[in-house]
């Protein structure tokens, strides 16, 4: 656990319990309950799903109709629990005429940093985000990737545990979002908990390691991207395999029962099937004693982007 | 790999330590309020203007002290000549309100950068994501207005008042004249309280620069003439009441010991309460603005 600074704190990091909010006869989030742990958690759903109402509730910008926000035992927007947590918005208008440089250390300060304390951060985090060379220059020239790398760097600034970051990645050059990603993986494996939000759904497959899916304001799954599809039995769970003898391979695999139907692609075979565990431990022996040479496997609908659609398109 | 190793890898340094109380958070919103707005040659300019009159009787409080000290029979006729800097408290009062109408025009131009700007642009997240209440905020803002208007005010008053003790013959003049001392501070507190009360009420729900200037213009020009209009009409003094800056002036004039009895008296405790009621309902209009949505339940 990282500088809990001087102010008393416990309980988990971040719950939400059974938390609703509503702006008039529009409701926005409904009964959510859930919990935040280190490890970078994605927030995934579309436009009016309640993504930006459950981010503005753990930041304290709004306090939930009912149920309760807490941050280390303390209501989310109170000022203590802020020391706790980095927010990272997704609005980047600052004001124009400031430095970077400035714009974080003002930031340091307002937590409580002495000046020279929020110097030294300031230039510690800078240099985490890539920006110390380009911080004297005022924000109003920065480009859409130089900003977000700022706001992070803002966000990094009173080294909190939770961190939240509304799509960080957005504007961000390729190189950049490479080095970042690096970053939240590396700050999560410290032991950070970061949620994070991106409309990129690829951007999830090779970040988060949870994924909390939200519709029409309630929770439709949360867990890892393999637990969520494995639930998903109304989908069959489509795999390619490259393999010697593709013909007689999806003949083989027909005849079991987890296997819902072949399609032979070139000298590959894509498959449909159903509890996915079950059907990859039933491949290994199929392929052991048949002796097939299995080049490729690829699992082609577990993407969040697959995962999403079926969530938000299932009836039940 | 452990964590710590990853924490490491990452660049990042783990702070321990003792921080500052949240109050002390409303300096640096303050003086980030300031920087802003000292980097528009508008406000250097407006400032300028300001400081043009506050030269002015500078000089001519040394001229006047340089004519005594070298021809001292001419005294009287001096004084009659200079009646607006005779050092009195009315002096002050007189500069301060001249002051105002700078201070009026710094303010309703500054308004969007110190306050407006945070609701417009969004700003706002940034502060309330940071280890300050919003108490902290909103103290942090009224100081920065407050500032401005201190600087264009009391600080030139000061100055003028120091002045004009150390061009005396003696030291007396400090001694004597306290309650203009008073009067400066208490004049520029009651200004520096409503204004920043009011701008921040108005900039927080109309944070651009043309309807805050606009609905800035009705308060300070359109009801002052309103007022001397109805006055005119019904013959009532009390519409007076309607200018706001009046009513300052007076509760102004009441610090410096500079009230007109016959005329002012009557209408000082209504200026006050007008003063007041403005405060009120700007703290009540800026309490939403500030606020999380409530719980319900």
């Amino acid at each position: 656990m990282n500088a809990p600074f001087t102010i008393a704190a416990s309980g988990p990091l971040t719950e939400f319990t059974a938390v609703s909010k509503w702006y008039g006869p529009v409701i926005a989030l409904n009964d959510v309950t859930l919990h935040l742990g280190p490890g970078i958690t994605g927030l995934v759903g579309p436009n009016g799903a309640g993504k930006s109402t459950l981010i503005k509730l753990l930041t304290g910008q709004l306090r939930p109709s009912l149920g309760r926000v807490r941050i280390r035992g303390l209501t989310a927007w109170s000022a203590a629990a802020k020391a706790w947590m980095g927010s990272c918005p997704d609005v980047d208008a600052f004001y124009d005429e400031m430095s970077g440089r400035a714009f974080v250390r003002i930031m340091a300060r307002l937590h409580g940093f002495p000046a020279r304390l929020a110097a030294e951060r300031t230039e510690e985090v800078l240099g985490q985000v890539g920006m110390a060379e380009r911080a004297d220059r005022p924000l109003g020239s920065y480009s859409k990737g130089m900003r977000q790398r700022i706001k992070l760097a803002q966000a990094l600034v009173h080294d909190p545990e939770l961190l939240v970051l509304d799509e960080p990645l957005n504007g961000v050059d390729p190189i950049g979002r490479a080095e970042l990603t690096v970053l939240f993986r590396q700050l999560a494996a410290g032991g950070k908990a970061i949620l994070l939000s991106s409309h990129i759904l690829e951007d999830m497959d090779t970040l988060a390691d949870r994924i909390v899916f939200l519709s029409r304001g309630r929770i439709l799954a949360s867990g890892s991207l393999a637990e969520i599809r494995a639930l998903l039995d109304d989908h069959p769970l489509k795999v390619r395999i490259g393999a010697s003898r593709p013909r007689e391979l999806a003949a083989r695999l027909l005849r079991s029962e987890l296997v819902l139907a072949a399609e032979l692609a070139g000298d590959e075979v894509v498959v449909q099937v159903r509890r996915p565990k079950r059907f990859f431990a039933s491949l290994a022996e199929i392929v052991i004693e048949e002796s097939y040479d299995v080049e490729r496997l690829q699992v082609i609908d577990a993407s969040t982007q697959a995962v999403f659609d079926y969530l938000v398109n299932w009836n039940p | 790999m452990n964590d710590d190793t990853h924490i490491e890898l990452a660049g990042y340094c783990a702070w321990s330590g003792r921080l500052r109380p949240g109050w002390l958070s409303t300096w640096p919103i303050a003086r980030t309020g300031l920087d802003l707005v000292f980097r528009r040659k508008l406000f250097w300019l407006l400032l300028g203007l300001g400081l043009l009159h506050f030269l002015f009787l500078f000089a001519t409080i040394y001229l006047k002290a340089q004519i005594r000290v070298q021809n001292p029979s001419v005294n009287r006729f001096v004084d009659t000549m200079l009646k607006s800097v005779a050092g009195a408290g009315r002096t002050y009062r007189d500069f301060m309100t001249a002051q105002g109408t700078v201070t009026m025009l710094l303010l309703a131009f500054a308004g969007e950068i110190l306050v407006g700007n945070d609701y417009r642009q969004g700003g706002l997240v940034f502060y309330l994501s940071r280890r300050v209440a919003r108490r902290h905020y909103v103290v942090g803002k009224l100081l920065s207005i407050a500032l401005l208007v201190e600087l264009t005010t009391v600080l030139p008053a000061l100055i003028l008042y120091l002045e004009y003790g150390l061009l005396t013959e003696s030291m007396s003049y400090f001694a004597e004249n306290t309650r203009i001392l008073w009067g400066i501070l208490g004049y520029g507190l009651v200004m520096a309280v409503t204004l920043s009360l009011l701008l921040f009420a108005l900039a927080a729900w109309l944070p651009r620069t043309v309807p805050l200037v606009m609905a800035w213009s009705c308060i300070f020009l359109l009801l002052p003439a309103f007022g001397a209009i109805l006055r005119s009409a019904y013959g009532d003094r009390r519409w007076l009441l309607m200018a706001l800056w009046r009513d300052m002036r007076l509760i102004g004039s009441w610090c410096f010991g500079a009230l007109e009895s016959g005329r002012d008296s009557p209408l000082l405790v209504g200026s006050i309460a007008v003063v007041l009621a403005v405060c009120a309902a700007s703290a009540v209009a800026i309490l939403p603005r500030v606020r999380a949505i409530k719980v319900v339940a």
